[in-house]
């Protein structure tokens, strides 16, 4: 519930802000650092996931990158590594900025 | 010829089939993962790589991570084989601990922590461990030494005092008294003195015992000399608190306070310095303190044992 609440949180501010302002690359560093996410991801190298900058290249110029992604890194999914299920983490933050924050930052890459 | 024709046509299909099976299960395939710094690694360093939140890959900065030494151990070594926590079981909602894990939120037993360091690090400076303070109060290797790092802090004379009064707060409070030893200063540090992995002498000491230990430096005391103070012969501490005291020459009070616990009032606290009494003797014990306006050391200056002998008459006085 509380996951679905910064979600929905997250895609009602990038409505409502027009996304027009700067990504605050050290803390979205920070927080993916604090969230494990490097274990599986790399900024541009293949890892057991994705290059976060073929993730940005993937969905840039999609409109419902925003949606997609920031559903991705709050709701708990799972994902195929090697041919088996794994458990996909999220981002271990309550805050919808924070996670906005991120999402803008992996698209910006 | 047709027939001939029909064959290869076939063969042609079928090469082509098993390349499109070959290139999809290459998909499917494991990703290739070497080793990044010494052998047998790249179990662990698939997913702990130089992004991890609290680095793990900086163990190859350190002599635990010199490839080039046959005796530095790998991952394994320290953190067990840990089978479930790189194939996280099915069952499970969060991936399990490593099977020896460490830091406050261990999972795994001190003793048993303390066991892995010390099937490499025994004998030498160890040999104390068992029984020791440290030890009797379940304090793990890793509570003072960081691994996974360059600079170990405990290591480095510069740092090491601020590792060891995370526990001893009162040592923190006494060094920063006006006079100290130089440990804030930088230019000594917590074990010159103390041997934390155990020692035979009392208080961790370096030595088997606190003045041997203060010896080391201050070897102008140790004598021997024809007249001996006989606390300057047994205990250093006694006298000086050697963490840091307000009173000059770290004693624990100021003389003649100090003096006095031992030696009676009754030499010499009567008579004001300089003015006798009745009889003008200024040792009367009537008087009004021969030691009050000056500390005892004004004239017992070679209090921790003299050569003199001019003093042959009272031998106990310790004067130049």
């Amino acid at each position: 519930m509380k996951r679905l609440f910064v979600l929905a949180s997250t895609i009602a501010m990038t409505l409502g802000s027009g996304g027009a302002h700067a990504v605050d690359a050290a803390a979205a560093d920070a927080l993916v650092r604090k969230s494990k996410c490097l274990t599986c991801h790399h900024q541009t190298k293949e890892k057991d996931g994705p290059a976060f900058a073929e993730t940005a290249k993937k969905y840039r110029d999609k409109p419902e990158a925003m949606e997609k992604l920031t559903k991705h890194v709050t709701v708990p999914s799972k994902v195929k590594v090697d041919g088996a299920e794994e458990d996909h983490e999220t981002l271990r933050t309550d805050d919808p900025a924070a996670v906005k924050n991120v999402v803008e930052w992996i698209l910006s890459l | 010829m047709n027939a001939r024709r029909g064959d290869r046509l076939w063969q042609r299909v079928v090469a082509a089939g098993l390349l499109v099976l070959a290139t999809a299960s290459g998909v499917a395939q494991a990703r290739e993962v070497n080793d990044v710094y010494i052998e047998g690694d790249k179990v662990c360093t698939r997913c702990h790589d130089e992004n991890e939140y609290k680095p793990v890959l900086s163990i190859a900065q350190t002599r635990h991570g010199t490839a080039a030494d046959g005796r530095a151990p790998t991952c394994v070594s320290c953190h067990g084989d840990s089978e479930t926590h790189i194939n996280k079981p099915k069952d499970v909602e969060k991936r399990p601990e490593p099977t020896i894990n460490f830091g406050r939120k261990s999972t795994t037993p001190i003793a048993e922590r303390n066991q892995v360091c010390a099937s490499c690090h025994q004998g030498g400076k160890f040999i104390h461990w068992q029984g020791s303070q440290h030890s009797a109060a379940d304090v793990e290797c890793g509570g003072c030494h960081t691994m996974h790092t360059a600079h170990d802090k405990v290591r480095d004379k510069a740092t090491q005092p601020e590792v060891c009064m995370n526990c001893h707060k009162e040592k923190r409070g006494e060094i920063n008294r006006p006079n100290h030893h130089p440990l804030r200063e930088g230019k000594m540090a917590c074990s010159d003195c103390h041997a934390s992995h155990g020692s035979a002498g009392e208080k961790l000491m370096q030595r088997d015992t606190i003045n041997d230990t203060c010896y080391t430096c201050h070897m102008e005391k140790r004598g021997p000399t024809v007249r001996t103070h006989q606390p300057v012969m047994e205990n250093c501490a006694i006298c000086h608190n050697p963490h840091g005291s307000v009173n000059d020459n770290l004693l624990r009070q100021r003389p003649p306070l100090l003096c006095q616990q031992c030696h009676e009032p009754t030499s010499h606290r009567g008579g004001i310095p300089g003015f006798g009494d009745s009889r003008g003797s200024f040792n009367s014990t009537g008087g009004m303190g021969i030691t009050q306006g000056r500390a005892c050391l004004n004239c017992h200056s070679n209090i921790h044992g003299t050569n003199n002998p001019v003093d042959a008459s009272n031998e106990r006085t310790f004067r130049r």
